[in-house]
């Protein structure tokens, strides 16, 4: 692969350092970045359509896990790629599948993007996964597939910081664009539930043990685990205007916080949380009231989830209650390192289509939340903006906030 | 024949000013590579030495800088390791191994987030949070790769100081290098 090599400042990396401008200073418009391609593959099968449809119904997409031997688990339910979508490499705990569905989503996100071999050729690719004995050569992989088929030079740089890992590589993106370094940046990014993993999950006592992921609900019992890759092309405005690329999204904002609170659990009260979001909200010029949807975290964990909806009342106040939020992983399940992509995918869908991710499986109101949650599909909205938010172990938290194109 | 690595480059290159650094093991010092003394244990972390050496590096660095915790402003915490924790990977896979039962402390140590947090709960450090795995890395330097993430970070102005622990597995031991970084005045 042709990644970062350490030849020296002037090669090396996402390009020449520039001066810190001031925490969260607005981006001038014609400096904001756009999404120009998306791509992705999830258990509610191949591309941004289904997914969109299972979202926009609340259709979850969980089976028992075939893939490996789970009788010993609490928890045996995961949500799987359909078998016809995974690539003919084996074994299935190899680095290719993985690889395979990733070059597969870029694949979709270039495609939608229109982009030639020339507008390629230079194009900085940040990729999110999970961090283990094959990382490398997934990174590999999917290096030597991107610059086969479309001529870019590699993988740039490899998130691997969990369930922000992708929206880290966004919010780089994002930076590398709206500072002038880069005209446009690739992201992806991959998980496929596996058997150490969802082993260790489940004896952490992480995943629901009634197999149905339920955030912000009454009941709820944890999370569980999915497959997905994703990948978006993330462009600056103007570039896309000169080369008359349809703009599916502006990224308006974006604002990363950390808790400062413990190895894996997060701060009772969502501070972190929050101030991620009004980093976001500061970088767009948006004031709170302006947000009108929110695709939350909400893995389905009784602690996160309480966290999570104390940083929304915090930044949100009295609209709180009128803001519609729901967590698409209802759907399409807790992708790890990818999970940031598939819901910033599913966010700028909803945001085309005027149609809100439900909140599946809720089984009635948890007294602490209060949230506005999504509870029956299809809802339709035209929201001004709307924020994507993970957060994740070590106390990490990020926000993405969109524009409708 | 061995190739030569090609030079690292200094992070003033990057538009950085180092404030503090640290080395571990310290050249020489007990736990240094062939030398039987690991870093300090680090609760919960007890699958293999990676990520006590990663605090115990981090620690040294703050203390240099501040002293005591906790640290003033925004600090980033930015994990940069090729290798990766390669004993505890191998733990978790392992996990899944018919008749094995699974520990359920290998659920945090799944992922390089939990040192970090680690770190930040201890040191007040409110800045982002991330990892990443270079393509290239010299046990015991800082890649260039993770010196661009960093100058990235404080572009982005989430943070106005960032932590960088460059950490590597190594067939004679775990080697981590730790400075504590800030954007060169205009």
């Amino acid at each position: 692969m042709t990644a970062t090599a350490p030849t020296g400042p002037a090669t090396g990396g996402t390009g020449p350092p520039g001066r810190p401008f001031a925490p969260a200073a607005p981006v001038p418009a014609a400096a904001r970045p756009v999404v120009t391609g998306l791509g992705v593959l999830s258990a509610a099968g191949h591309g941004l359509d289904p997914l969109l449809d299972a979202a926009a119904h609340g259709k979850a997409a969980f089976g028992p896990v075939t893939r490996f031997d789970v009788a010993a688990r609490r928890t045996t339910r995961a949500a799987l790629l359909p078998d016809h979508l995974l690539p003919d490499h084996l074994p299935l705990d190899g680095p290719l599948p993985l690889a395979g569905i990733v070059l597969d989503a870029i694949g979709q996100a270039c495609r939608r993007a229109a982009l030639t071999g020339a507008q390629a050729a230079a194009l900085p690719v940040l990729l999110a996964v999970h961090s283990d004995e094959r990382t490398g050569a997934t990174t590999r992989a999917v290096a030597a597939g991107t610059a086969a088929r479309w001529g870019a030079p590699g993988v740039t740089r490899v998130y691997t910081g969990a369930c922000v890992a992708a929206a880290t590589a966004v919010a780089d993106a994002a930076v590398l664009v709206a500072t002038g370094r880069h005209e446009r940046v690739l992201v992806a990014a991959g998980h496929l539930v596996e058997p150490g993993v969802f082993a260790v999950f489940d004896a952490g006592r992480a995943l629901a043990r009634d197999g149905e992921l339920r955030p912000f609900s009454a009941g709820r019992t944890g999370t569980l685990l999915a497959d997905a890759a994703a990948a978006v092309l993330i462009e600056a405005a103007p570039a896309a205007e000169r080369r008359g690329a349809a703009v599916l999204a502006r990224l308006a904002g974006w604002g990363r916080a950390g808790d400062a609170h413990h190895v894996c659990r997060p701060e009772p009260d969502g501070h972190g949380l929050s101030r991620a979001i009004r980093s976001a909200l500061a970088r767009a010029g948006a004031a709170p009231a302006e947000v009108g949807y929110v695709n939350a975290n909400g893995t389905g964990s009784t602690l996160a989830d309480l966290a999570e909806a104390r940083a929304l009342h915090r930044v949100f106040g009295p609209h709180t209650a009128e803001l519609p939020v729901s967590s698409s992983k209802s759907v399409h399940g807790h992708a790890l390192e990818a999970s940031a992509l598939l819901e910033l995918a599913v966010t700028i869908g909803s945001l085309g289509t005027g149609l809100l991710p439900v909140n599946a499986g809720a089984l009635g109101p948890d007294p602490e939340i209060g949230l506005g949650l999504v509870l029956d599909g299809p809802h339709t909205a035209r929201p001004r903006y709307a924020l994507s938010l993970n957060s994740a172990f070590g106390g990490a938290n990020t926000a993405l906030l969109l524009a409708a194109a | 024949m061995t190739a030569t690595p090609p030079p690292l480059p200094a992070p003033a290159a990057y538009g950085l000013r180092v404030l503090a650094e640290a080395r571990r093991p310290a050249p020489g010092a007990p736990g240094a590579p062939g030398t039987p003394e690991e870093p300090p244990p680090l609760p919960g972390f007890a699958a293999s030495g990676f990520n006590p050496l990663v605090a115990d590096t981090a620690e040294h660095c703050l203390r240099a800088r501040h002293g005591a915790p906790p640290a003033p402003g925004r600090t980033a915490l930015l994990l940069a390791s090729r290798s990766g924790d390669r004993a505890t990977a191998r733990a978790i896979d392992r996990a899944a191994e018919p008749g094995r039962r699974t520990a359920p402390l290998l659920f945090f140590q799944s992922n390089p987030n939990a040192v970090l947090g680690h770190l930040a709960a201890r040191w007040g450090l409110t800045g982002p949070v991330v990892a990443i795995s270079p393509a290239e890395a010299v046990p015991g330097e800082v890649p260039a790769d993770a010196l661009d993430a960093a100058a990235l970070l404080l572009a982005d102005g989430d943070a106005e100081q960032v932590l960088l622990i460059a950490a590597e597995a190594t067939p004679d031991g775990h080697r981590a290098v730790a400075v504590l970084l800030a954007a060169q005045p205009s």
